[in-house]
């Protein structure tokens, strides 16, 4: 279903290759899949009201996999984000990050988990405003307690990385919205994560800047990321090579979730 | 996250927020420049009251008549009964009698009206010896003081203080001139040198308002009948401060023998010193430090509380990049340290700038306004530990705030 992607053709393939050797470098438990969900409920309480954002989701996402999540808006797919990146907790059910339950995990834990596992991109872009690129870059490193010298290093790697080596002192407010874009997806690459989670992250930019984006989580993914993609358009969730569609909180279709994840 | 780098993120918060930053430095610095000025003030003249009343005689004692309790446990005022006698002066100024004695001087004072011409003027009348001089630790602006011959010979003659002159002669040089008191033409044959009223904790009329005569002169002059030999009151000189109780001890013995008193309960007289007097003032001087202090202190906890204030608008207006950190791994802990090390910072640069600007102003003031100041560093530092202690106080509940934040809500937040 998403075979008609702009780099969807050569994906398939790749995907199948590079599973085999991502699995045995970062990560020696052979076959666990980066995300597990598993009959995850979330609730919502505002008053007395109580409101089922997700009804019982389940999800798999094997190491170097592109999938898109796609839904209107009110469907969950923001709720389901933020489980998947440990922003928050499931209410019920059971969500494992590369093999480990969140919900055993303290706040520290999270906070750590969301550090070196996870890159997050959003939509918009969430990036302090007072510091240059590199800074901004660095944040996610300053947090795992490494030192400056290598944060510096590591950050303008990353920044070349995403094509923006020659602005790593600008300030996001002198960058375009699609450069500011990608010193995000920088930042969410500097810590080598296991998942790369980007919530719509075409949703503030022009089509150039979009299709910029798109093309370098394309190309991440290539090179043997996984990446998870939110996303209420078409168009761009057919970059994913799985698009599973959600809706009132339930998932509604998408590719064969394998026989991995009904256990 | 090492505290270096905690430390280095919250000063950047500080820098980036220049105006936010500088108004909230500005209060705490108000603050502590209001607790260094008011309590160097409130110190400043207690070194003056003291300064002022050692220079008038700590080592002074005041012998006046009449007791505190009579032997009937009926109180006698003091001054009521006129029972000190130029005798019991000349007894004490015995060095045999009263080694630690240095010098005693009998006084009677009375309100008169002097006439010089046309001009009149009502003021302490005081008959005298002089000793008086070297008791009282005065001297003269010009002329001389009496001597023996004056009171031998009942000499006519007056020592004006300096305001009394000027009220009498104004510009005219009085030493030579003449004043009538009460009737009789006394020669001026000096000025005492002025000491300023500020003291008038020490002696209740204004010291440069006086007449002095000769004790014999005035008690012919003023006093009549029995009362010729009596005198108010005996100022008696300790050879120095430290010798003050012993002088004090031997007053009292040689005044009750000569009294022929049985016991110190039943004397006829009392005794006071300068220091009793110099120990109320600084007390009431303490309790002005305290006053002043307790509303300077009031100030700093407005500071505070400004501080707090900004530090939860700082943590409202930044929830999107708490939240951010937050998703980027930052523990509750990294936040709430950011958010202290802010507002310690905050405290720690109001702190110093209020030192500063509190001893600028100690050294500064003292030239404007009559009154000393004196700043002592230890309650410059004092005053800095309190506006850092300030700073993290009233930034602990701000930064909890901030660590609290559930980061979803933070980021969702438009």
């Amino acid at each position: 279903m998403s075979d008609e992607g702009p780099a969807a053709p050569d994906l398939r393939s790749d995907e199948t290759a590079e599973v085999v050797v991502d699995r045995t470098a970062p990560h020696p438990i052979v076959g666990v899949p980066v995300i597990e969900v598993a009959g995850v409920w979330k609730t919502y309480r505002s008053g007395s009201l109580e409101v089922d954002a997700l009804r019982g989701v389940d999800l798999c996402v094997d190491r170097g996999e592109y999938v898109a999540v796609m839904g209107p808006s009110g469907s969950g797919k923001s709720t389901l984000m933020h489980i998947l990146g440990c922003l928050d907790v499931p209410t019920a059910g059971t969500f494992r990050l590369a093999g480990d339950d969140v919900r055993s995990m303290s706040e520290e834990d999270l906070a750590q988990v969301r550090n070196r596992r996870i890159g997050f991109v959003f939509q918009q872009f969430n990036l302090l405003a007072t510091l240059s690129a590199w800074r901004n870059v660095e944040l996610p490193l300053l947090y795992a307690g490494i030192e400056r010298a290598e944060r510096r290093r590591r950050s303008l790697a990353s920044l070349e990385r995403v094509g923006l080596a020659d602005r790593v002192d600008h300030r996001p407010g002198e960058l375009s919205g699609g450069q500011q874009q990608r010193v995000a997806m920088a930042r969410a690459l500097v810590t080598d994560p296991d998942l790369i989670l980007a919530d719509e992250p075409t949703g503030n930019l022009d089509s150039v800047s979009a299709g910029d984006v798109l093309a370098l989580l394309a190309d991440l993914h290539r090179s043997g990321r996984t990446v998870v993609l939110i996303t209420h358009d078409t168009e761009v969730a057919a970059a994913a090579d799985r698009v599973v569609r959600i809706r009132d909180g339930r998932i509604l279709a998408g590719a064969p979730v394998g026989a991995r994840e009904v256990r | 996250m090492n505290l270096l780098e905690t430390f280095r993120t919250g000063l950047d918060a500080v820098l980036t927020h220049r105006l936010r930053s500088v108004l909230t430095v500005l209060g705490i610095t108000i603050g502590i420049a209001a607790v260094i000025l008011t309590v160097g003030l409130g110190e400043g003249a207690q070194q003056q009251v003291g300064s002022e009343i050692s220079a008038l005689g700590s080592n002074l004692l005041t012998v006046t008549p009449g007791s505190a309790t009579s032997s009937t446990g009926i109180r006698g005022g003091i001054g009521t009964a006129s029972t000190l006698t130029v005798g019991d002066a000349a007894a004490l100024a015995s060095k045999v009698v009263a080694p630690d004695i240095n010098a005693v001087a009998p006084a009677t004072s009375v309100q008169e009206t002097l006439v010089a011409g046309t001009q009149n003027w009502t003021t302490t009348v005081v008959g005298t010896d002089p000793a008086w001089l070297t008791v009282r630790g005065r001297s003269m602006a010009e002329g001389r003081f009496l001597v023996a011959q004056d009171l031998a010979s009942r000499a006519d003659v007056v020592v004006l203080g300096a305001t009394t002159a000027q009220e009498l002669f104004g510009v005219r040089d009085p030493v030579g001139q003449t004043v009538d008191v009460a009737g009789r033409p006394l020669t001026v044959i000096g000025v005492l040198q002025p000491v300023g009223s500020s003291s008038a904790a020490s002696t209740a009329a204004n010291p440069d308002d006086q007449a002095v005569l000769p004790l014999t002169t005035a008690s012919a002059l003023l006093f009549s009948g029995a009362s010729r030999n009596a005198v108010s009151q005996i100022l008696v000189q300790a050879t120095s401060a430290a010798t003050l109780s012993a002088a004090y001890q031997e007053t009292d013995a040689e005044l009750l023998n000569l009294h022929r008193v049985a016991t110190p309960a039943q004397a006829d007289f009392t005794i006071t010193s300068e220091q009793q007097v110099l120990s109320t003032a600084t007390s009431v001087d303490r309790t002005l430090t305290v006053l002043l202090g307790g509303i300077a202190g009031i100030s700093l906890v407005v500071g505070g509380i400004g501080v707090m204030n900004i530090m939860l608008v700082s943590v409202t207006e930044r929830i999107r990049e708490i939240g951010l950190r937050k998703a980027l791994g930052a523990t509750p802990r990294v936040i709430r340290r950011q958010f202290l090390v802010e507002a310690s910072v905050l405290g720690t640069v109001g702190g110093v700038l209020g030192a500063l600007l509190g001893i600028a102003g100690a050294l500064v003031l003292p030239h404007l306004i009559s009154n000393p100041i004196a700043v002592s560093p230890a309650a410059a530092a004092a005053a800095v530990a309190v506006a850092v202690a300030l700073g993290v106080a009233f930034g602990v509940y701000p930064a909890d705030r901030a660590a609290r934040l559930e980061p979803i809500d933070a980021l969702r937040t438009e």
